[in-house]
């Protein structure tokens, strides 16, 4: 499926963002709110549009990387981008056409990178504060709608379990999303801790309502579980996260089934 | 004094809202009053709202695992509303089980999952 | 340490479960615990307190706040002439806390609390203390 190609590839060093069929941005991440300048409620539901120069909105440059990228399935293009506070800078920007297992068009992929030297410099310097930061902190990424990604790096602590399950589920209640990815590809070793507090974080998930698909359970990952007599049975594993995002969006309509199903929301 | 219970009837589903720190005699009414609307009602499932819920110690989850069991013997299903984070966060370090019953972020979204067959779906938490 | 710091809530009766409760929320509120410390401390609060009220039907919640180089905290000491504890360490070792309502709700309320001490002799009454600082 397109979308898992696209985030696989995408994900930890671009600033992603998804547009709906017409262009209107959908979700938005840290990294687009970093390069771009918008914050997610200033920009979600606007057009695209907003982040080209004035002569190529003009133009019409907006709908032909649309069309182009609907029609090839994959639209590359370098040029000026403008950020919220009027600057320019250089960009290279992708935009992926995803299609549902029918073909009909869902929407767009975007993928825009910072080309300016100055730029490339800061995103050396951020990247290593980021990866000792990622030791101490929790990353939450709207991968979809519905869906949040935690791509978990180094071992799990109780101090950083309490703060996992706390901004996990903060973040699930405010974007009011049935499913969690739980990425465990770069913890390095699992321990009866470990496992008994991803345990707890699924349990808790579920508490408020949503559901946690665990994923990047690799062979050696398995096998130590399976040596510790953990039992993760009741919940959803996956070896990749390709896998898992497949459940994931499995699990989203039938969130929509269940809604449509019952007829008008209750009030 | 403790706030009282809410029990409402909406479609066929039983839904009893609970007030933010109910003293023990509030909670015991819970399986009380539950069980009464369930017969009274005819109704299928409950939909039990704890999103003014603060607190959840270990008397509290076990009236809430005995209601969802005598529920379900009265053939209904049960699904727990609204939990807040900082509940779920307790209640799991508390190590509280709450029995077979699915969840759901918002009251709205479990009445439409009441809707939907039992079985599978609901999960022993 | 002035009147402000310190404070009693006598557990005679079921209700005291409850008073105990909001007593202990605000103070952990004024001592500036987030949401979730707050739903912590309360909640061993509760499970300390019932113990109280289920062993000995009567006793007494000591709060205390505290202030040391890490910082502010609360501490809960629960004190009964009940029946005490025979064994603390099987006590502190059961698995679950709750389900059948079975056990003293110790390990939970370790689990919840940063410290906790046990003074019990069967025959001699119960002393429960459990502290927890604020996370900076």
């Amino acid at each position: 499926m397109e979308l898992l190609h696209f985030l696989l590839d995408n994900l930890k060093e671009y600033a992603i963002l998804m547009l709906d069929p017409a262009g209107y941005v959908k979700t938005w991440t840290p990294a687009a709110q970093r390069l771009k300048g918008y914050k997610p409620e200033e920009i979600i539901g606007k057009h695209f549009s907003v982040f080209y120069a004035k002569e190529d909105v003009e133009s019409g440059k907006c709908e032909r990387e649309l069309e182009a990228a609907a029609r090839d399935g994959r639209f590359e293009d370098e040029g000026w981008r403008l950020r919220k506070d009027g600057t320019r800078f250089w960009a290279n920007v992708v935009l992926t056409a995803l299609r549902d297992s029918k073909g009909d068009l869902r929407g767009f992929g975007k993928v825009t990178r910072d080309l300016s030297d100055r730029r490339q410099v800061e995103e050396r310097l951020r990247q290593q504060s980021r990866d000792v930061m990622e030791m101490a902190t929790v990353p939450v990424v709207q991968v979809w709608e519905g869906i949040l990604l935690v791509p978990l790096i180094g071992m799990l602590d109780s101090a950083r379990t309490q703060q996992l399950m706390e901004r996990l589920l903060e973040r699930l209640t405010e974007t009011s999303s049935p499913v969690a990815l739980l990425d465990i590809t770069g913890v390095p070793a699992i321990d009866t801790q470990t496992a008994q507090h991803l345990i707890e974080t699924i349990k808790a998930v579920r508490y408020i309502g949503a559901e946690v698909v665990l994923t990047g359970v690799r062979p050696a990952i398995a096998q130590t579980l399976v040596h510790l007599g953990v039992d993760l049975s009741s919940a959803t594993t996956r070896a990749s996260l390709a896998a898992g995002l497949r459940v994931a969006l499995g699990l989203l309509n039938l969130h929509v089934a269940a809604a449509n199903a019952s007829g008008q929301a209750a009030v | 004094m403790s706030e009282p219970i809410s029990v409402v009837k909406v479609r066929n589903v039983l839904l009893v809202s609970m007030p933010a720190d109910p003293d023990d005699s509030t909670v015991a009414a819970l399986q009380d009053r539950t069980l009464e609307a369930m017969s009274k009602y005819d109704a299928r499932a409950l939909v039990l709202d704890l999103s003014k819920v603060e607190i959840l110690d270990s008397y509290f989850a076990r009236m809430v695992s005995e209601t969802a069991q005598m529920v379900s013997l009265m053939g209904g299903d049960t699904i727990i509303a609204g939990m807040q984070p900082a509940l779920a966060v307790t209640a799991t370090e508390l190590g509280v089980t709450l029995g077979r019953t699915r969840t759901a972020m918002t009251v709205e979204r479990a009445l439409e999952v009441a809707g939907q067959p039992r079985g599978s779906a609901a999960k022993l938490l | 340490m002035t009147a402000l710091d310190c404070g009693e809530v006598k557990i005679d009766a079921e209700a005291d479960i409850a008073m105990a409760r909001r007593a202990v929320r605000e103070v952990a509120l004024k001592v500036g615990f987030g949401a979730t410390e707050v739903a912590r401390i309360v909640t061993a609060a509760s499970e300390l307190g019932r113990n109280v009220y289920k062993y000995a039907h009567t006793g007494v919640m000591h709060w205390r706040v505290l202030e040391s180089g890490i910082g502010a905290g609360i501490e809960l000491r629960f004190e009964d002439n009940g029946p005490g504890i025979p064994d603390i360490n099987d006590a502190l070792r059961e698995g679950f806390t709750t389900g059948g309502g079975l056990g003293m709700g110790l390990p939970g309320a370790k689990r919840l609390m940063d410290e906790m001490n046990i003074e019990s002799q069967p025959g001699n009454g119960t002393k429960v203390v459990v502290r927890k600082w604020r996370r900076h």
